[in-house]
């Protein structure tokens, strides 16, 4: 796929655009975002990194057409998004089970702070892909859904709505076991 | 933001990807075929789609060369055959002529005798 990205028009946290980096910089500065894009998506540290690799060679390969750090970011966080749900698609690596069927952590895994945060990765793990991807770049990046629905080229409206829908779906899913732990730490 | 997305964040905090991935990304980069150019793409592109087609074009090119060879065979022919009538014509013309002129001398020659 031929990946030619313009600039977002305008600077999406106001700011000057930063001077262009060199491209071992660029690696440098946003292998931790991408890695953690594909990490977070895939729950595959070898698929994650084999990912983030081939978004940085394409990034060289697109790299006359970079403009700014900032565009290197908008560019690097589209991309990355992109082949995560397509990396899904071609290997057909669907969720087991959705989130819906998902079993409950056995009673040995308590779901303390650490565990809950392991917990609520492999429950984020079973989204659908779509919802997946907007709830990692909504709270690995920090991401606003306006800059969000620029990025995917979304509607602003359908990000809100798909990420509200994520965030029930996991609250209701963490709150049921919270709730089944304080009844087994009760008994 | 509330609880829930704080505790959202912390567990969707950045990783590392191993020590040696930039220097991974530097070598893949460096063994990495230079970017091609847009108009070479381009033409390269064309080329193949045209190469695809080569095999049914030489055909139509040779069955339309073959149609008009004989075509042009059929009227080198019929030239040739108009050119031998008009050759043939020409003769008798001269020798029915000849044998007109003999007549006539004939008949002068009996009326002075």
């Amino acid at each position: 796929m031929d990946v030619v990205l313009s600039a977002p028009s305008k600077s999406l946290t106001g700011e000057q655009p930063l001077a262009l980096p060199s491209f071992a910089d660029a690696v440098e500065t946003n292998k931790a975002m991408v890695f953690s894009i594909g990490w977070h998506f895939l729950r595959d540290r070898a698929m994650a990194e084999e990912l983030a690799q081939d978004v940085f060679l394409e990034l060289h390969r697109h790299w006359n057409g970079m403009k700014s750090a900032e565009h290197i970011v908008f560019w690097l966080r589209r991309v990355a998004s992109n082949r995560c749900i397509d990396e899904v698609r071609k290997s057909k690596l669907h969720p087991l089970r959705s989130l819906e069927e998902s079993a409950e952590p056995t009673a040995l895994e308590r779901v303390q702070d650490p565990l809950l945060s392991a917990y609520l990765e492999r429950m984020i793990a079973s989204l659908p892909e779509k919802q997946r991807i907007l709830v990692v770049l909504r709270y690995q990046e920090g991401m606003e859904p306006e800059e969000i629905a620029k990025v995917l080229e979304m509607n602003v409206s359908t990000v809100k709505t798909q990420i509200s829908r994520a965030l029930d779906l996991l609250r209701t899913k963490t709150a049921h076991r919270l709730k089944q732990q304080a009844e087994a730490d009760g008994q | 933001m509330n609880e829930f997305e704080r505790q959202m964040q912390r567990a969707l905090a950045r990783r590392e990807p191993s020590s040696d991935f930039t220097l991974r990304v530097l070598n893949a980069v460096a063994t990495d075929p230079p970017p091609e150019r847009v108009w070479k793409r381009w033409l390269r592109e064309k080329w193949n789609a045209t190469t695809r087609f080569a095999p049914v074009v030489a055909a139509l090119v040779l069955a339309a060369g073959g149609a008009f060879y004989q075509q042009h065979q059929r009227l080198e022919r019929g030239e040739l055959a108009k050119h031998q009538l008009l050759v043939a014509v020409r003769i008798a013309g001269e020798k029915l002529h000849n044998a007109q002129r003999q007549v006539v001398s004939i008949g002068v020659d009996d009326s002075m005798n």
